[in-house]
């Protein structure tokens, strides 16, 4: 039922994306998603699905799945486009109805609007997801976030409670679909009938899964405590951080490329 | 902290005892009520290198003892000393942990890491072992048990069997001196346990591990060397599997399970009233061997063959009043027709789950479906009720066909379907309105949910105040009864039960399933999931074996177990009391093998023996004879 959620996937690889420091990632996606948010012009544009294509094609991670990524998101993108289609005034007006006026610029800015999204998604889930467990990403965090431990932020336990929410993903997902089977074998609906009964309904497998919850987090605080988990404080790291000539070579394309991008953003005369 | 190279054990003073346990008790605060005992007045060695079983039943307090000797909870009176370190020197405490792992029941609520080698780097992390040793440690654990080939493949994509294995991994990556399995087989079908086992006993043999099996398993038990039992938090009895066994009234009084040879040889001795010499019964060939004596024994005078007759003389009336059953030749309620399923199909991880299955139910008998985990059994049941659409091929319940939406819903409310773990379905504020909730869909009027609820409660042995408390507060075997009593209270025409008794202990195990059969004599169809060969044998009016998404063997069981090779195959065996039988035929030509639980090889033990006596005494002639 839940087979085609992306989120928290990791897709198992040795590419070169794959090696990267998770750190490096971590920024890395942070920069994509401000060059996307300046960018609103159709060439560099272009320029950033090349370079989506490009990452793509490094992390080996076939295009189906990366794509995937974007299901879940499918409606948001959709009333994201409607919006902006409906909404937007400016230009020349191809089609009015009522109040709703579809016009050229409105047209545009819809295209605009979805495919940033659109790339947002697929770069950070690329980046962050795809090619590094959440384990990966937690301590990338921990790492980065280092600084702020001087002024007691509870640096190491946010990043801790990050990755086993992350691991648990799964299991829920797989736990929620067996409640509601059972509770669909013991007569409740949750596809047809109004609002009422399906908030209803949702009580049937809401509850359920809490207790399940808390029952598995007093388990893993056991195992965890069994395997001598007491906090931060001297823990080692099995892959600890280290940036490499990968990083740095990685880096200094991902910047020329920003640069390039942002040079057709603002050297060229804006297309609308 | 450090890193150890060398087992502790090497270096270590003490080489007899692992686990010195003196007067240790421990209490639960809970909270407005009195303190509860867990552990009482415990006194206990635990050999170095050797492998220790503690059985007893369910809240006797194994868990807690468990915890105590791992030093996660600290006794609230007595000492304790394990591996030389006493546990009440709080800079103890991390070295106790690390030497002592521990394999908790539940695979999925142990394991931390994201991918295997995450996961088995979390407990020398934890201790802070320079990378590159994390790194060897790492390798070597899983090399050991076997995963090395998985080291980034993620722990929900994992077998059942194989995440205890990583539990195991992730406890050796941290070198380890003992290993203590908290019911650790438990949720695991009997081949993964069979290799779980093994593994377990390679490392207390090679790496000199301690090994603490907290279980119910009678298999495993037959590996220690020594077996304490447990109850109502004290040690009621400790010796070897062998002095343990001979107690067999108190061992089951324990509410817990005796080995199948055992039982048959001391119920037999105790029927032919001839008795038994010390363990001689112990062991599998020495209970054979007894068999053989016992019927050279009883055949030896007058006076005990007599005895023998009469006995079964009784047991040949006692049978006489049983129904005879020809549930099996009534009309199929349920035909199955050529059904196959795939799971993701059009993906590159598309697994067929289901070939080409076909088969009947028939109205009125208890059917059991048997097999490995992976070899189809939920994805089968599923689509009794329509919470799998088929796919391919035909399902048809009471008439209906269950890839018809309209039909579904007709379908749901006649077969019932209790899933493994049911209590985990509990949601209501209370039990009553807990069992309410499949009634009130059906749209019944008030009157009679109340009636169907008093009625599924009374089968299952609901009190009535419990049926006004809150399901949460209810213990483990209450809250599964009450799941069980949700979906009776539905008055289904078909019940589907799937591993009804997965988790409980033998006595739980014994009530679940008996209701099963209390059900099938009330007309209700039922349908019996389990990996457990025992279990369903006993009930089964036919049992329908799967192996790899295909029917291997359907029939009586009779039938399907007189083919052991076939049932091999499918990694089956067949039951004890059974194979005990077996092995007895050649002695007892005509002994009818086909018994399923202990009583039944008994008398049938019994019958044979009366069979082959003299037909009657010269000097005694029997009087009985015309009225029989």
């Amino acid at each position: 039922m839940f087979d085609n959620i992306s989120l928290g996937r990791y897709y198992p690889g040795q590419s070169a994306l794959h090696r990267l420091d998770p750190r490096t990632k971590l920024i890395a996606a942070i920069v994509i998603m401000v060059i996307v948010f300046l960018v609103r012009g159709l060439w560099p544009m272009l320029a950033i699905a090349l370079l989506t294509g490009l990452l793509i094609l490094a992390s080996r991670v076939p295009v189906k799945i990366v794509l995937s990524g974007l299901k879940p998101m499918l409606l948001i993108l959709i009333f994201a486009f409607l919006l902006n289609l409906l909404t937007v005034p400016g230009g020349k007006v191809w089609f009015a109805w009522g109040p709703l006026t579809v016009t050229e610029a409105g047209f545009l800015t819809a295209i605009r609007m979805t495919a940033r999204l659109a790339f947002l998604i697929m770069n950070t889930t690329l980046m962050l997801t795809l090619t590094t467990t959440p384990i990966m990403v937690a301590d990338a965090t921990e790492n980065l976030m280092a600084p702020l431990k001087k002024i007691r932020f509870p640096v190491h336990e946010m990043a801790m409670m990050m990755s086993i929410a992350l691991r648990f993903v799964p299991t829920l997902l797989e736990e929620t679909d067996k409640i509601m089977k059972a509770q669909s074998s013991r007569g409740a609906d949750y596809d047809t009938g109004g609002l009422i009964s399906k908030a209803r309904g949702l009580v049937s497998v809401l509850i359920p899964l809490f207790v399940s919850s808390f029952k598995r987090a007093e388990d893993l605080a056991v195992a965890m405590e069994a395997r001598c988990y007491r906090g931060g404080e001297g823990r080692t790291r099995l892959k600890s951080l280290a940036y490499t000539r990968l990083d740095l070579l990685f880096f200094a394309g991902l910047l020329g490329a920003g640069a390039v991008v942002l040079a057709l953003e603002f050297a060229l005369p804006a297309t609308v | 902290m450090g890193y150890w190279p060398v087992p502790a054990f090497q270096n270590s003073r003490s080489m007899d005892k692992f686990a010195e346990i003196k007067n240790v008790s421990y209490s639960y605060r809970q909270s407005g009520r009195e303190p509860l005992v867990a552990v009482n007045q415990i006194s206990l060695d635990i050999p170095r290198g050797g492998h220790m079983v503690i059985l007893g039943r369910n809240g006797s307090g194994k868990s807690t003892l468990a915890r105590l000797i791992n030093a996660l909870e600290q006794p609230s009176e007595g000492t304790l000393v394990v591996d030389d370190l006493p546990a009440a020197v709080e800079e103890n405490i991390w070295e106790i942990r690390r030497r002592c792992g521990m394999v908790f029941q539940n695979p999925d609520n142990q394991i931390i890491g994201t991918t295997v080698e995450e996961d088995v780097a979390f407990g020398p992390e934890n201790l802070g072992f320079p990378p590159a040793d994390i790194r060897r440690a790492v390798d070597d654990a899983l090399a050991v048990v076997g995963l090395e080939d998985m080291t980034q493949k993620a722990p929900h994509l994992l077998s059942g069997g194989q995440k205890q294995k990583l539990a195991i991994a992730g406890i050796l990556a941290m070198r380890p001196s003992c290993l203590i399995l908290d019911e650790a087989t438990s949720m695991l079908d009997p081949l993964s346990r069979q290799e779980f086992m093994d593994l377990v006993c390679r490392l207390s043999r090679d790496e000199g591990l301690t090994v603490i099996n907290i279980t119910h398993n009678m298999e495993e038990v037959q590996l220690a060397d020594q077996v304490a039992v447990m109850g109502d938090g004290r040690l009621v009895s400790i010796g070897t599997p062998a002095d343990i066994f001979e107690q067999i009234e108190q061992i089951k009084a324990e509410g817990l399970d005796v080995p199948a040879h055992n039982e048959i040889v001391y119920e037999l001795a105790n029927r032919l009233q001839i008795p038994l010499y010390p363990k001689e019964a112990a062991t599998w060939e020495g209970a054979l061997a007894t068999v053989r004596r016992l019927l050279a024994v009883a055949s030896s005078d007058a006076e005990l063959r007599k005895k023998t007759i009469w006995a079964a003389d009784l047991i040949r009336s006692e049978q006489a009043v049983r129904v005879s059953d020809k549930r099996s030749e009534s009309e199929p309620i349920i035909s199955v027709e050529n059904l196959a399923y795939t799971y993701a199909a059009d993906s590159p991880q598309a697994t067929t789950a289901l070939h080409d299955v076909s088969f009947d139910v028939r109205r009125g008998e208890l059917l059991g479906i048997v097999g490995h985990s992976g070899s189809g059994k939920s994805t089968l049941i599923q689509h009794l009720n329509g919470l799998l659409r088929v796919q391919a091929g035909s399902v048809r319940v009471l008439g209906l066909n269950a890839s018809n939406n309209a039909d579904i819903r007709k379908i749901r409310q006649k077969v019932g379907l209790l899933f493994q773990y049911p209590e985990h379905q509990l949601f209501e504020e209370t039990v009553f309105r807990d069992i309410a909730f499949g009634p009130r869909r059906m749209n019944l009027e008030e009157d009679e949910v109340n009636r169907r609820v008093l009625r599924a409660a009374e089968i299952v042995g609901l009190q009535t105040d419990d049926l006004e408390r809150s399901p949460f507060e209810l213990s483990g075997g209450q809250k599964r009864r009450a799941a069980i009593a949700g979906v009776l209270a539905m008055e289904p025409e078909i019940l589907i039960l799937d591993e009804p008794a997965a988790g409980l202990d033998p006595a739980g195990r014994d009530e679940i399933l008996g209701y099963a059969g209390t059900l099938r004599d009330l007309g209700v169809t039922v349908i019996l999931v389990s990996h457990s060969m025992e279990d369903v044998s006993r009930l089964a009016d036919r049992v329908l074996v799967l192996r790899q998404g295909c029917v291997h063997a359907l029939g009586r069981p009779a039938d399907v177990f007189s083919d052991a090779r076939r049932l091999a195959e499918a990694g089956l065996a067949v039951p004890r009391p059974s194979a005990f039988l077996r092995a007895l035929q050649e002695d007892l030509p005509g002994l009818d093998c086909d018994c399923y639980s202990p009583e039944a090889a008994v008398e049938a033990l019994i019958t044979c023996f009366a069979s082959r006596l003299p037909a009657t005494e010269p000097e005694c002639p029997r009087d009985g004879d015309g009225d029989v």
